[in-house]
């Protein structure tokens, strides 16, 4: 064809082409439209059911600075006036002031979070480093232990820590943690060990270094994010623990926080409900603020539990 | 059968611009290579075309239809992951059927295609298997055939061989160049191999940074590359590259190509460029002959067996690479004269754009 | 020779803490409450031999061991299969690339984390008292609420929807499951035109088993050891009618209330055996539904 007959074909080639865009542009904005919309109502939802989630955690709040007659009688979360007496007598409540119990819980949360990463870690560096005989059946044995309830040692724990006199003792609760009653952190530790290559191992070898020293300066520094995962659990666990306290405690002046709580119902359950919820929350607080803080760790330390 | 245009094609991703104005069309029936680097965005494309990533801008046409707002499942299409992408907990059989169970089709018709892919195929004996029971070779043959059943009118690829050794890869290729044979149905592949590319395809577009370089028969594309970019990618061992300027005027024009002195201007070639780059490929170089010549200690010699690759260090402090089939061998440290004639280099002005010269006038 | 000894010792000098505990705090216990099960044992004298008698008095005699039993089922029943499939589906939910996945993830998991606590079971108490938010709620809607905990009908539900508040810590272990399924499988699916629902359970749920397996077992485990928030909710008795009366709470009881030591280490014994059970069970048919990918290429 001729040059004419070219620019006429190329020109309605072109117009071609530009309708098609037009028509393909609209049917994109459409579907952006659409899209957005959809969004936005998962995102109403969620926001909705994050509220419904928190409902709970938020009332208890509200109540516990409400006044008393206000706690059962509306569904509002905010307080008509700000009662920070139910705080300040609450702490006082009971015959043993509240700064005895977080002391006592303190103690116990700290020792036992140093045991668990002491002894587990041990353990863990032995498990996924170093061959000894036994070792299989060893790992086996710790494996099954993670499937026994608390409960079938329970008593003979019980009997024997009386032997011992250690009942009304810390020491019940704190020496089984020095010595790994946790299998569960072992556990996460032996999978974040195994990820640390071996050859920073056999670098230290050659270089001389004596197991310990390997674990001291080579695996320790590098296994610092399955530390502090296994540091947040471990505080939060030992710090909300109800049954071992409950069994070994007997002396108020030895309670920790959650027996105090328990305590507070029986002594003032049924009337002082704002003291008692003031109580709670506080009891929550560190608990909250460690979650807030390590978030990223404590979500991470769950996700790879699961993925064995 | 089915024939594609994409007009204007654009994709970004927020205000980022991957890909802008891309124009091509693909003619049915033909084996159409995507090549480039990584990041060139020819996986892009091709998802683009399968209906996996949005269009930004612009329309793909199938068979003259837009199919801009036609999801994956309703264009006709199939395509092969670079991964294979089999589901894991289910059989062969039931991999290869499970496709067609979408569409509804009765019993008898899906067994039927199904035994037909795993023929051609030749994975009969895999039927009962699980993925994990597979070797690479074996799981990319499934794959294939999962987009046989089908029956599409188009065929993806994305990338299929590059999860296999080498061995592999090469008799992956040739069966994929005698499916093409039997099926004969357009078939669009991603690669970054040129190898791939020469060896399959009908056409090959040249991608980078989301621009189409060139688009050609492997033949066009290694005989007249059409600039910089494509000579250098397409070939192996890479093209040589000499800086060269124009020195003189009127009629007493040469070129001045640094180590291998000055030498004649092809004629025709317009007043304008006075820069350029001349490109020589290393099997057209040949030891003591050649119009054109020069002098280097010879650096690196790599010895295939059925050709001998050599490197050798120019006076300027440039490499050169020769490529040779001849049985003497040439020692490191030793001085090698080499030289081409006129009529193997390809010119390239300032731009790095060809610049087409009479071949017919030298011989 | 001397380099095995020499390992061995070092290994072993690691694991110290860890065998002394295992020994003294793990096997011991273990075979002592094996023993202390045939027993009558009251912290006061020696325990006494009794043969069978335990085991005979639990399970023909005992109405309250079957009560407890059936509340103990009852919830973990309802609890476990509730709880996961809530979790599964709000991790479904949030998977969908939201930018602010982290908010959520922290929101919903919130309550997985405080809900042992003391603070949220006498949270839960009040909540479902009679003038509590549960009933004001549900007055808005026109419905008479009743004494959730004082109504035996209705108390353990209390427990369960305790449990079910608690998603968020098998969530998290959906959500990682959920990214670790190769996006290119429902690509592929996608342009076999595959309807959402059979994208779900024929690539989702297939891909997951491994993870739902692994949640379903310890989810049962910690659902049958439920202990602190049916003793608060209960005050310790096991609620009306021994309707809260979950095992650790009767267990706990016996022991620590009735100091029938023996009688106690049975039914501890017995929780093992049937937690075991479960778990076997589980182990046992994961072969038909769960598929491990061997990623050997």
């Amino acid at each position: 064809m001729n040059a004419t007959e070219a620019a006429l074909a190329e020109t309605e080639l072109e117009a071609e082409r530009d309708e098609a865009a037009r028509v393909a542009h609209e049917y994109r904005l459409a579907k952006n439209k659409r899209e957005r919309r959809s969004r936005l109502f998962k995102h109403i939802f969620l926001i909705i059911f994050s509220f419904i989630m928190l409902y709970p955690l938020l009332w208890l709040l509200a109540s516990s600075l409400k006044p008393e007659n206000e706690i059962f009688g509306s569904l509002g979360l905010w307080p008509s006036t700000f009662n920070w007496s139910n705080y300040t007598e609450g702490w006082e409540a009971l015959p043993v002031s509240f700064t005895v119990f977080y002391r006592n819980s303190t103690i116990v949360t700290v020792l036992c979070v140093l045991g668990n990463l002491f002894s587990c870690s041990f353990a863990a560096y032995a498990f996924a480093r170093l061959e000894f005989t036994g070792k299989r059946l060893f790992f086996g044995l710790m494996m099954m232990t993670l499937m026994i309830p608390y409960h079938v040692v329970l008593i003979p724990q019980y009997v024997m820590f009386l032997k011992l006199g250690w009942v009304d003792t810390y020491l019940p609760l704190i020496v089984p943690r020095f010595l790994a009653s946790d299998g569960f952190f072992i556990f996460l530790m032996v999978q974040f060990f195994r990820q640390i290559p071996r050859e920073l191992d056999e670098a230290a070898q050659i270089d001389g270094c004596s197991a310990f020293k390997i674990y001291w300066a080579v695996i320790l520094p590098l296994s610092l994010p399955a530390l502090a995962t296994s540091a947040i659990f471990s505080m939060i666990w030992v710090w909300e623990d109800f049954l071992a306290p409950l069994i070994y405690l007997n002396d108020i002046k030895n309670y920790t926080v959650p027996l105090a709580l328990r305590l507070f119902i029986d002594q003032e359950g049924q009337s002082a409900f704002g003291q008692m919820f003031a109580m709670s929350v506080l009891s929550l607080v560190p608990v909250v603020i460690f979650f807030v803080a390590f978030q990223k760790l404590i979500v991470r330390g769950i996700a790879t539990s699961g993925m064995k | 059968m089915a024939e594609l245009k994409l007009r204007k094609v654009g994709k970004s991703y927020g205000t980022l611009s991957v890909m802008h104005d891309l124009n091509l069309e693909i003619h049915d029936g033909e084996f159409l290579v995507l090549v480039g680097p990584s990041g060139c965005g020819k996986s892009t494309l091709l998802r683009m075309i399968a209906g996996l990533e949005e269009i930004t801008d612009g329309t793909i046409a199938i068979n003259g239809k837009v199919v801009n707002d036609l999801p994956a499942s309703r264009r006709e299409l199939s395509m092969v992951f670079q991964s294979y992408a089999l589901y894991p907990h289910m059989s062969v059989r039931k991999n290869l059927a499970f496709g067609l169970q979408n569409l509804k089709m009765d019993r008898a018709e899906i067994d039927r295609r199904v035994d037909e892919a795993a023929r051609i195929l030749q994975i009969e004996p895999l039927l009962a298997r699980k993925p994990r029971q597979l070797s690479g070779g074996q799981k990319q043959r499934v794959a294939i055939g999962r987009s046989i059943v089908r029956e599409p009118q188009l065929f993806l690829f994305d990338e299929p061989l590059s999860n296999l050794d080498a061995e592999l890869r090469v008799q992956m290729r040739v069966e994929l160049a005698s499916l093409y044979e039997r099926l004969k149905t357009t078939m669009i592949y991603v690669t970054h191999d040129q190898v791939e590319a020469m060896t399959l395809a009908t056409r090959i577009v040249v991608l980078r940074a989301g621009k189409i370089e060139q688009v050609g028969t492997p033949e066009e594309l290694y005989t007249k590359p059409a600039n910089l970019f494509v000579a250098g990618f397409i070939g192996s061992p890479k093209i040589n590259m000499f800086e060269a300027t124009v020195t003189g005027s009127g009629s007493q024009r040469m070129l001045e190509l640094g180590d291998f002195g000055a030498y004649a201007l092809p004629p025709g070639l317009s007043e304008a460029h006075n820069r350029l780059t001349v490109c020589v490929r290393p099997e057209a170089i040949k030891p003591e002959s050649g119009a054109i010549q020069t002098e280097g200690r010879v650096r690196l010699v790599e010895y295939l067996g059925s050709e001998t690759i050599v490197h050798i260090d120019l006076p300027s402090g440039k490499t050169l690479i020769f490529q040779t089939h001849q049985m003497e061998r040439h020692r490191v440290g030793e001085t090698v004269r080499v030289g081409f004639d006129p009529g193997d280099q390809h010119l390239f002005d300032a731009d790095g754009q060809r610049i087409s010269t009479e071949e017919a006038l030298f011989a | 020779m001397k380099n095995t000894k020499a390992r061995n010792a070092s290994g072993y000098m690691f694991l110290t803490p860890w065998l002394i505990g295992f020994f003294l705090l793990a096997i011991g216990p273990i075979l002592v409450s094996l023993y202390l099960s045939f027993t009558r044992y009251d912290m006061v004298g020696d325990p006494r031999w009794t043969g069978l008698d335990n085991y005979i008095y639990m399970f023909t005699r005992d109405r309250r061991f079957w009560k407890t039993l059936e509340v103990t089922f009852h919830y973990v029943v309802f609890a476990v299969p509730l709880r996961l499939i809530m979790a599964l589906g709000v991790a479904m939910l949030l998977d969908k690339g939201l930018r602010t996945i982290g908010l959520y993830r922290a929101i919903f998991y919130l309550p997985s984390l405080l809900g042992a606590s003391i603070a949220i079971a006498i949270l839960w108490r009040q909540l479902f008292s009679i003038d509590g938010v549960v009933n004001q709620v549900l007055a808005v809607f026109g419905i008479q609420g009743v004494g959730w905990i004082t109504n035996p009908q209705t108390s353990i539900y209390t427990l369960i929807v305790l449990a079910i508040w608690q998603f968020g810590a098998p969530m998290l272990i959906f959500l990682a499951g959920l990214r670790g399924i190769p996006k290119d499988l429902y690509e592929a699916a996608d342009i076999d035109g595959t309807s959402r629902l059979r994208k779900f359970y024929a690539i989702t749920l297939p891909m997951l088993a491994p993870v739902v397996f692994f949640n379903l077992v310890l989810q049962i485990i910690e659902a049958f050891k439920i202990f602190s928030p049916a003793f608060i909710i209960s005050n310790g008795t096991g609620g009306p009618a021994d309707s809260l009366l979950v095992y650790t709470v009767y267990l706990f009881n016996e022991a620590f209330k009735f100091f029938r030591m023996g009688y106690a280490s049975a039914l501890a014994w017995v929780l093992l055996v049937i937690i075991g059970l479960f778990t076997a069970i589980a182990f046992a048919t994961s072969k038909y539904w769960v598929h491990y990918e061997n990623e050997r290429d």
